[in-house]
């Protein structure tokens, strides 16, 4: 194989519409991310964001049925209610500041339906 | 930390400092993790190892950015795969990626699409990529079905006037890595 | 390089982005979570990777796979 990897080139030899200024990086998660910076944060904080939201979901269902379960002590019940507390507040603040919704977070999976 | 870079059949020797590490009778080819961002040089360069590589047998490009622990963690990451993996590998034996982007407005949407199925005919597998574009096609061409394959884009070109057709490679088989 | 090449290569890295990020084998890590010193939730983000990946790919408009 070689370096030059250009096979075939439109009749016009024009190659400008290929170069993809807007640059899109394909990612696992979720697809476009826009080369704007404002658009690039916002972006960026809605994927972390919703893997934060669906890691403190699992969490907090495997409380539930740690608790319901038995064997945790009083006071780490007391902590974890706590904790769980603190992160639904923490989430919220979170997503104020870059202007998400509840619902910006729930991505959609297509045939897995909804994250959330 | 290692980044995983291919996995590949277990007859392939690589250079230091990429290490084939055996699992099950294939290999997953391993390098010490990069440090910092990855930027064009850096892509261009792993793109290079994976052709010469490409040379020596059948691999499956891995995602790039992939980091473990160590070799054993390499291993037991990949091992579950492992009959996946074998399958894609017999699958893209011997063929090569293409790219076909085709770009136009909205109107010539089924023309694009025209342009996908005459090519998925000439290929071993076909798959669309998502894009702005009204087409990113990624194909599996036998390796000695290359030239026909770009001779007939270069038909296709002049067939569809509406539309302005690329077509790069050849890759290594990174969106047929499921197939098989 | 010459101008000409300059534009091939910017437009074959986008066909390379577009691979070496969006494409090829993955696989995940897993981590283990500890909240208020109880370890909760061994998450296993494999299957969810490749599933959300496996569906974006497919829900791609026009999608389709041959022959």
């Amino acid at each position: 194989m070689s370096r030059e990897k250009v096979l075939a080139a439109p009749l016009d030899g024009d190659l400008g519409p290929f170069a993809r200024p807007g640059r899109r990086l394909p990612g696992a998660l979720g697809g476009r991310i826009d080369a704007d910076p404002e658009s690039v944060e916002r972006g960026l904080a809605q994927l972390v964001l919703t893997i934060v939201e669906l890691l403190r979901q699992l969490m907090e269902r495997q409380a539930l049925r740690r608790i319901d379960g038995g064997g945790l002590t009083e006071e780490q019940i007391e902590r974890l209610g706590t904790t769980f507390m603190e992160l639904d507040r923490r989430m919220e603040e979170l997503r104020d500041q870059f202007g998400l919704e509840a619902e910006d977070l729930n991505l959609d999976l297509g045939p897995l339906g909804r994250l959330l | 930390m290692i980044e995983l870079v291919a996995i590949a059949e277990g007859t392939l020797a690589p250079e230091a400092p990429v290490r084939a590490v055996p699992f099950d009778g294939l290999a997953v080819l391993c390098a010490p993790a990069a440090e910092g961002e990855a930027d064009a040089e850096t892509l261009w360069r792993r793109e290079a190892l994976l052709e010469a590589l490409m040379e020596q047998g059948t691999l499956l490009p891995v995602r790039y950015g992939t980091v473990v622990a160590d070799e054993a963690a390499a291993v037991e990451a990949v091992s579950e795969h492992r009959d996946a993996f074998a399958r894609a590998l017999a699958w893209v034996r011997g063929a090569v990626e293409l790219s076909v982007r085709a770009v136009g407005p909205a109107e010539a949407a089924p023309e694009a699409a025209r342009v996908h199925a005459t090519l998925a005919v000439l290929a071993r597998d076909a798959v669309r990529l998502g894009g702005d574009e009204q087409l990113n096609g990624a194909y599996l061409v036998e390796r000695g079905a290359v030239d026909d394959f770009v001779a007939a884009v270069g038909r296709l070109q002049r067939e569809h006037r509406a539309l302005s057709i690329l077509c790069t490679g050849p890759w290594p088989p990174y969106s047929f890595t499921e197939a098989g | 390089m010459s101008e000409g090449a300059v534009a091939q290569r910017e437009v074959a890295l986008v066909d390379l982005v577009d691979r070496l990020l969006g494409g090829g084998v993955v696989i995940a890590g897993e981590i283990t979570l500890a909240v208020a010193d109880v370890d909760l939730v061994h998450v296993s983000l494999r299957a969810l990777v490749s599933s959300v990946d496996t569906a974006q790919r497919k829900r791609s408009p026009g999608t389709d796979e041959s022959p």
